[in-house]
């Protein structure tokens, strides 16, 4: 599976503004609804499955990675987005480090499979240093966006 | 006894030798770029060849031929997706870059060398380009590792940069020689060499995608030679009419190997040799070309020329030019370092003698002592310095494919010869439980001397070999399946696992991921990990593999359960049902009951 295939592209944030883990889930999730990817009125509902999901351990992976995610009914399919926080934020990773970069998702329930897909791509590519160097140093949505295409063509690690 | 006949004698041993010494090259680590240039200068005038060669134009002769092949076999090995990742790069690279690497060089060389200005930038416009066929060679066959996206920005740029230098070295040319006055017709000498090149080299490509796919020819080896065909009249035609030569016939190549011709694996095999070919009979003349006397003499300021050029002119135009487009410092430190030169400079630097221009002759020497310096050192230095550098990547394991063999007609499809080493993941596993995708059969097993064939139920041994049919998309696939076992869940580093607490229930886990563990759902993963391992096996870094995911311990509480967990998501390939792998390595024509 390829980051085309589940990133919504005009959800990327490059900017993220939230100092807290509720805040910057919430600001991912408000990124899918501008981008037209989820129902407003599910909003909150997911950012408390989200958080739900998170009490079984955080989703911050180490490295400044996070990878929040969740199942909710309200999506047809699986939708995603990356944001990058330049000042990081404490999202209580194992390894006490804060996070930069976040891969949120949120997939449909029925289509199980896509779902672990998604996340199996998301920690292989991720295990390329570089790529998630040039992620966290992205000034630009398109910087992100134009990273993961290059991902994708397997310009990094395969 | 005829001059021809002497001519074959002595390029039969030099072609022997040539060949002979690539074998060095691998053991010594010098390009073998520099072991044909020596070899043409023991040949020649001065060496003990004592062979006397001066014809600066069948030597511009033989270096043009060669050069299109090599470019033309570049091209067809260049995959669309290198042109997509590399284009903007390489593109600024190839122009920008050479202009400013060309007029800094050009700059410094008249001040070392007394040369008017016009005359110093003509220098630098000759060596002002990275050379193809030794990126070529020290990136594909130097066994050097880098991430992609450098590798594929360093191919395109030399494959591409010809024009500029020739532009370049032409219009200082016709300046000097008082053709052209300098000013706005060197501008319409440029588009022209740029747009003409690449709208023919593109054109031709196309319609001989279109020819090779349709004409339908009786004899096999006649395909390589349309292919080259093509290659030679796009170079000719755009040559013809104003336009680069070089860049045409790279762009053909491109466009022909990406169009997935009749006998693909034939054309590339043949324009292997072809370049190869090219590569030592190129280099062996230019060396023959040299005198080393006079080379010493121009050692002094030759030295200080290849220093600035390589310390100052690249790295600063690298630095320059394509420092907004996400390579790291070290990546450009390394771009800067594989500024090779190679033979498209002492080409070029035939023209001017041709032209009977002032100073001609010094430039040649002071040329030829630069890229000598430059092959040396560079391409001696390359894997060294990669390593220094930590830009290398591990070499992938390589399938163990001894032998691709290719329809003559336009089918999609590939046949596959798979040898079967002991590490191969399919060693000692039958046949059906190998996870072959859809669309594969496998045709023959070839053990020793015979011939066995296949069933559900063969097991495949070590030293088997497997002709496989399959279509080219899933290649990559079935060269997992055959290739060597790496052992990919101890070595992961941590940091990509997600961590789960140890006190959350298997349940959860399994309702959450739409995954079975086969458990107890009830057991927090605590209890679930503690049974398998048993109080002996339970340790951090200890783990357990289930169908699609890994589970290892990553820390424990003082009183000894269970604090962390982490999931780390297995890899898609080895996680199809076995029902369906059955299925397909089964699923062509069923091969014959013995």
């Amino acid at each position: 599976m390829k980051f085309a295939d589940f990133i919504s592209f005009k959800a990327i944030r490059a900017d993220l503004a939230a100092d807290d883990k509720e805040s910057v889930i919430s600001e991912l999730v408000q990124s899918l609804l501008d981008a037209g990817d989820v129902n407003p009125a599910e909003k909150d509902d997911i950012i408390a499955a989200i958080l739900k999901r998170e009490e079984l351990g955080s989703t911050g992976i180490g490295r400044g990675v996070a990878v929040p995610h969740t199942k909710h009914p309200s999506v047809q399919k699986l939708v995603g987005t990356v944001g990058v926080s330049a000042h990081g934020v404490d999202f209580n990773s194992l390894d006490g480090e804060n996070v930069q970069l976040f891969f949120l998702l949120v997939s449909p329930p029925e289509r199980p499979g896509d779902h672990l897909r998604a996340l199996e791509n998301i920690s292989r590519q991720l295990r390329d240093d570089t790529f998630c160097r040039f992620l966290k140093q992205s000034k630009t949505a398109d910087d992100i966006h134009q990273l993961l295409e290059e991902a994708d063509n397997n310009q990094f690690a395969t | 006894m005829f001059v021809i006949d002497t001519i074959l004698l002595v390029t039969g041993i030099l072609l022997l030798l040539g060949i002979a010494s690539s074998k060095f090259s691998a053991r010594l680590g010098v390009p073998v770029l520099v072991l044909f240039l020596a070899l043409g200068m023991l040949a020649g005038s001065e060496g003990i060849g004592g062979i006397e060669f001066e014809n600066y134009s069948l030597a511009h002769g033989i270096g043009t031929i060669a050069l299109g092949l090599i470019l033309f076999d570049g091209g067809l090995r260049t995959p669309y997706r290198s042109i997509r990742a590399a284009w903007k790069p390489a593109g600024i690279l190839a122009t920008a870059g050479v202009l400013l690497t060309s007029v800094v060089t050009g700059l410094a060389a008249a001040a070392i060398l007394g040369l008017t200005n016009l005359q110093g930038l003509l220098l630098g416009g000759i060596v002002g380009s990275t050379d193809a066929a030794a990126v070529f060679s020290v990136l594909r066959s130097g066994g050097v590792h880098i991430r992609r996206r450098v590798a594929d920005t360093l191919e395109v740029e030399s494959g591409s940069n010809d024009p500029m230098a020739i532009f370049l070295t032409v219009g200082l040319i016709q300046v000097l020689s008082g053709e052209v006055p300098l000013g706005p017709a060197l501008i319409t000498l440029f588009l022209n060499q740029i747009v003409l090149g690449g709208v023919i080299g593109l054109v031709v490509g196309r319609l001989a995608v279109w020819v090779l796919k349709n004409i339908q020819l009786d004899a096999a080896g006649l395909y390589p030679i349309l292919a080259t065909a093509f290659g030679l009249f796009a170079y000719g035609f755009a040559a013809a009419i104003g336009g680069s030569g070089f860049l045409a016939v790279y762009l053909a190549g491109i466009v022909i190997g990406n169009g997935r011709p009749v006998f693909h694996r034939g054309i590339l095999l043949f324009h292997d040799a072809a370049a190869w070919l090219g590569q030592i009979l190129m280099f062996i003349v230019l060396g023959m070309l040299s005198f080393p006397s006079r080379l010493l003499d121009v050692a002094g300021p030759g030295l200080i020329i290849a220093a600035v050029l390589i310390l100052v002119a690249r790295p600063l135009s690298v630095f320059l030019t394509i420092s907004a487009l996400r390579f790291s410092f070290r990546e450009m430190l390394f771009i800067s370092w594989v500024g090779l030169k190679g033979a498209v400079p002492i080409t070029l630097a035939t023209f001017p003698l041709m032209q009977g221009l002032e100073s001609a002759s010094l430039i040649f020497d002071v040329v030829f002592f630069v890229v000598l310096v430059s092959a040396v050192i560079q391409g001696w230095t390359l894997p060294a310095v990669a390593r220094y550098l930590k830009l290398e990547t591990p070499a992938k394991a390589e399938p163990p494919v001894t032998l691709e063999i290719s329809s003559l007609r336009n089918v999609e499809g590939d046949i596959v010869d798979y040898y079967v080493d002991e590490d191969s993941r399919a060693a000692g596993r039958m046949l059906k439980d190998l996870a072959l995708p859809d669309g594969v059969v496998v045709a023959l097993i070839v053990r020793q001397d015979q011939i066995i064939p296949p069933q559900g139920r063969s097991q495949i041994e070590i030293g088997d070999h497997l002709i496989v049919v399959l279509r080219p998309g899933v290649r990559p696939l079935v060269d997992r399946v055959f290739a060597r076992q790496e052992r990919e869940a101890e070595c992961l580093p941590e940091a990509l696992e997600f961590p789960l607490r140890g006190t959350i229930k298997a349940g959860d886990v399994e309702r959450f991921y739409d995954i079975r563990l086969g458990e107890n759902p009830e057991a927090t993963l605590d209890q679930m990990i503690r049974s398998k391992l048993g109080s002996k096996g339970l340790s951090v870094g200890a783990s357990i593999r289930y169908e699609q995911i890994v589970l290892r311990v990553r820390g424990l509480t003082p009183t000894g359960s269970i604090e962390y967990v982490g999931m780390m998501i297995l890899p898609l390939p080895k996680e199809q049902p076995v029902g369906e792998e059955t299925k397909s390595a089964l699923g062509g024509p069923k091969p014959e009951a013995s």
